[in-house]
Formats: C-alpha cells, structure tokens, sequence
C-alpha cells in the first residue's frame, strides 16, 4: 500500500463564520426573543392581578415586613408625623382597600417604597432632604399611587416570575444576564408606571392643601445638582429623569387650572 | 422588590451609573479582551500548527488497528502526546448563548480543532525524535477535566490525547512503506 503524504484540510472541522457574527446574531436574536417573552409574561401578570382582588392582597400581608429592614424607634416622631399625612392624605382616596403603614428605613440614599400589603417605607436620607410638608406629602402620594394603580404587585411578579422562568430556561451563566436584558426591556414600562403615580400624586395633593407649590420642589433641587447625568443613564434607569417630571407636573397643573402658589406647612421636626 | 421611587438625586445616579458598569459595562470589557487575547492566541497557534504539520507531512501516522503487510517492522513502542485546552469567557458566553437555542458551537469547533490536531502533532514528535519510522492504530481519547471547585459544575478544561505504536523499520534503506 502507497502512502500518500497530504496535509490535513482547513475548513472541514472548524465552521467559517467568524466569532464575532455568531455574536452578533445570537446576541439580536435572543435579545429579540427575550423581548417578547418578557412582554408575554407582563400580560400573564397583568391578568392575575386581574384574579388576585385588593382585599385579598392586603389581608394576606397585614402584619408582613422586610427582613432586612432596619427601622427607628415606634416613638420617633418623623415616623408619627409621616404615619399621620399619609393617613390624611389616604383620607382623600375614597375608599382605599389598604391600612396604610409606615416605616422609616435607615439608609442614607432618599428613597421611598411601596409594598405589598400597604406598607410604605420612606428613608431617612430622604426625610433629612424634605423640607417642607408639601414636599413630602407629594412623594407618599406618589407611593399612594403605586398601590392604587398595584404597581406593587406588578414589580413584585415580574421579579418572581422573570427569576423563575429564566433560571429554569437557562443555565446559571446565562440566567443572570438574561434578567439583566429582560428587567432592561421592562424598564420603559415602569416609568410610565411612575408617571402615572406622579399623576396621582399630584391630584392628591392639590385635593389636600387646595393648592400644589412646593410639590415637586424636591425633584427642582435634584435636577439643579444633577449636571453629570447621562442621556443612557436616564434611558435605562426605572424612573423619569427629574426634569422630565418637573415638566409632566406642571402640564399637569396648567391643565387642571391648580394653583401653584399657596400657603406651605413645614416640618415641625425641621423647625427645631 | 416593591416599587423604589425618589432614587435620582445625586447618589442615586452616581450609584446607577455605577451598577449599570458593573452590571453591563464590566462585563462587556472583558468579553472584548477575552476576545482579543482569545483569538490572538489562536490565530498564533493555527499558525505553529500548520507549520508543524508542513515539517512532519511525509510521516507516515495511519489509524490502522493492525500494522500493514508491508512494514518490516524490527522496534515497536507506545507513543502519546497529549493537550489540556480550555474555554477563554467570550467563547464560553457565546456557548452559553448557543445552548439556548441549540446548533454547532461555532466558537469551541476551532479549539477543540487546534487540540487534535496539537495533540497528533506531539505524538508524531514524540515518535521522530526517538528515532521511529511510523505511527499505526493511532486513536484519540478526550477526558474532561474538573475545575478546582471539585463541585462538578464548570468545566478546567478538555484533555486531548492522541496515542498508537510507533515502529522502526528493520532497514533504514528499505523502501518507505
């Protein structure tokens, strides 16, 4: 038998797409279909918010709160005061299905949540940022207006059900990036959802003082620091930027013929 | 969890900004030089595998389970060469893309190409410079490699191992098979 030296052919083992189109085409077509998937799974949730009534929801967590909250003494008075506006502004709301509570969390970032069961935790970084009562009571009512509109309960099924479904339909390296895409392609609805709380907030506002001054005089002083924001920054982040929300309010006012001007209330412990 | 609402003051973005690095920005940097370092390294090493086989082209290396009517065989010996390759991360993020879906992972084709073929030249070296003529039953076996985690997730890498008999020819002048 003739041994017939040859060298082994290029090609026949090894594909000839180049990496970086493989990338590329595995990167837009998953993001694509993760897009629609997520988009699916806001609609499943949107129809078992459908099934789930308010009363259930607030009965099912009527004594709940965070593990990891780091709360102030019940004595505090920022927490008697801010307990007390809520439930006057919550007055206004006929017939809100929840006992509104409040709770002060300990961290210096202003921020403010709303939670299953009508809890409502402010920060302290945001109680030493407030400055009159106007200013706060605008912020609790747009936490009022997240458990009107149960965005609550939104935020918190997309983060059950996206961590579900994509651990199970991926494998753990890709299942963190996955609901990094998907959370992305959700975040256009959560600002709506927060112009919508604004909406609310603001109507509550006027109902309450008679008048709106001073409600977004918070987000005026945060846009007036805020000079290094990035237009992507604002894109991708899950709420409006502060001077787009500025503009909505004062539409909103100019619309509803609110006064903009009126007597304010400032914080008693601010006073002292 | 819950709705998060008043975070755009200057920290909030600052620690935005700096979530969204560590989330995407960081990631997406080292996918780029695991790239680069990744492709850089296997071109370099396409290059040495081509050279090599140039260098060894006229011995004989048969996969022949018997030895051929024809050698006249005086020496035989076990020969080995062996590879450990293993996955830079953008080649394992695409895989990891790939699996989603399913389909030929393009991206692992060309290194476990590079380790047969690296494997087969170190066996055929291994037989040159021991002074043998020819390689027959030549096989390749590839084993995975645990990482040191010892969890059994996640992979070290693949082992390449191309083994067969090497024989020498009774004459030196007899003709080449």
């Amino acid at each position: 038998m003739r041994f017939n030296p040859k060298l082994p052919r290029e090609g026949v083992n090894v594909s000839d797409t180049h990496p970086l189109v493989e990338a590329g085409t595995l990167v837009v077509g998953l993001t694509a279909i993760f897009i629609v998937i997520a988009l699916a799974l806001v609609f499943i949730i949107e129809i078992a918010l459908y099934f789930v009534p308010v009363e259930k929801e607030a009965e099912f967590f009527e004594d709940w709160l965070p593990e990891d909250l780091v709360t102030v003494s019940p004595r505090d008075e920022r927490l008697q005061k801010t307990q007390l506006l809520v439930d006057r502004l919550a007055f206004h709301w006929q017939d809100a299905p929840y006992e509104f509570r409040v709770e002060i969390d300990d961290a210096p970032v202003a921020n403010a949540m709303a939670l299953p069961g009508g809890l409502i935790i402010v920060t302290e970084g945001l109680l030493d940022q407030v400055e009159s009562e106007n200013e706060l009571a605008f912020v609790l009512g747009h936490e009022l207006g997240h458990f009107k509109n149960r965005d609550h309960l939104r935020a918190l099924g997309r983060g059950i059900v996206l961590t579900l479904f994509f651990s199970v339909a991926t494998g753990s390296d890709v299942s963190g990036l996955s609901i990094k895409v998907t959370d992305l392609a959700l975040r256009g609805f959560s600002r709506e959802q927060e112009s919508e709380a604004d909406e609310f907030a603001l109507a509550l506002v006027y109902t309450h003082y008679g008048h709106v001054d001073e409600a977004w005089r918070l987000f005026q002083r945060w846009d007036e620091e805020d000079d290094s924001l990035l237009d992507v920054v604002s894109y991708l982040s899950t709420h409006p930027a502060a001077d787009d929300r500025i503009e909505e309010l004062e539409e909103q006012a100019d619309r509803e013929r609110w006064p903009v001007e009126g007597p304010t209330t400032a914080l008693e412990w601010r006073s002292e | 969890m819950g709705r998060p609402c008043e975070s755009n003051d200057m920290d909030g973005n600052t620690v935005e900004s700096i979530s969204l690095f560590m989330n995407f920005g960081f990631p997406l940097l080292l996918l780029m030089l695991a790239y680069f370092i990744g492709s850089m390294i296997e071109r370099k090493h396409f290059r040495n595998i081509r050279r090599r086989e140039e260098d060894n082209v006229g011995f004989p290396v048969v996969s022949f389970d018997t030895m051929p009517d024809d050698w006249n065989a005086s020496e035989s010996t076990l020969v080995a060469g062996s590879i450990v390759v293993s996955l830079d991360y953008f080649k394992r993020v695409i895989a990891g893309l790939r699996a989603l879906v399913g389909g030929r992972v393009k991206t692992y084709e060309p290194l476990l190409d590079r380790a047969r073929r690296e494997a087969l030249l170190r066996m055929t070296e291994a037989a040159r410079e021991q002074g043998y003529d020819a390689v027959f039953n030549v096989r390749l076996e590839t084993s995975r490699l645990a990482n040191a985690r010892g969890d059994g997730k996640g992979i070290a890498g693949v082992e390449m191992l191309a083994f067969g008999t090497a024989v020498k020819f009774a004459s030196r002048f007899a003709s080449r098979p």
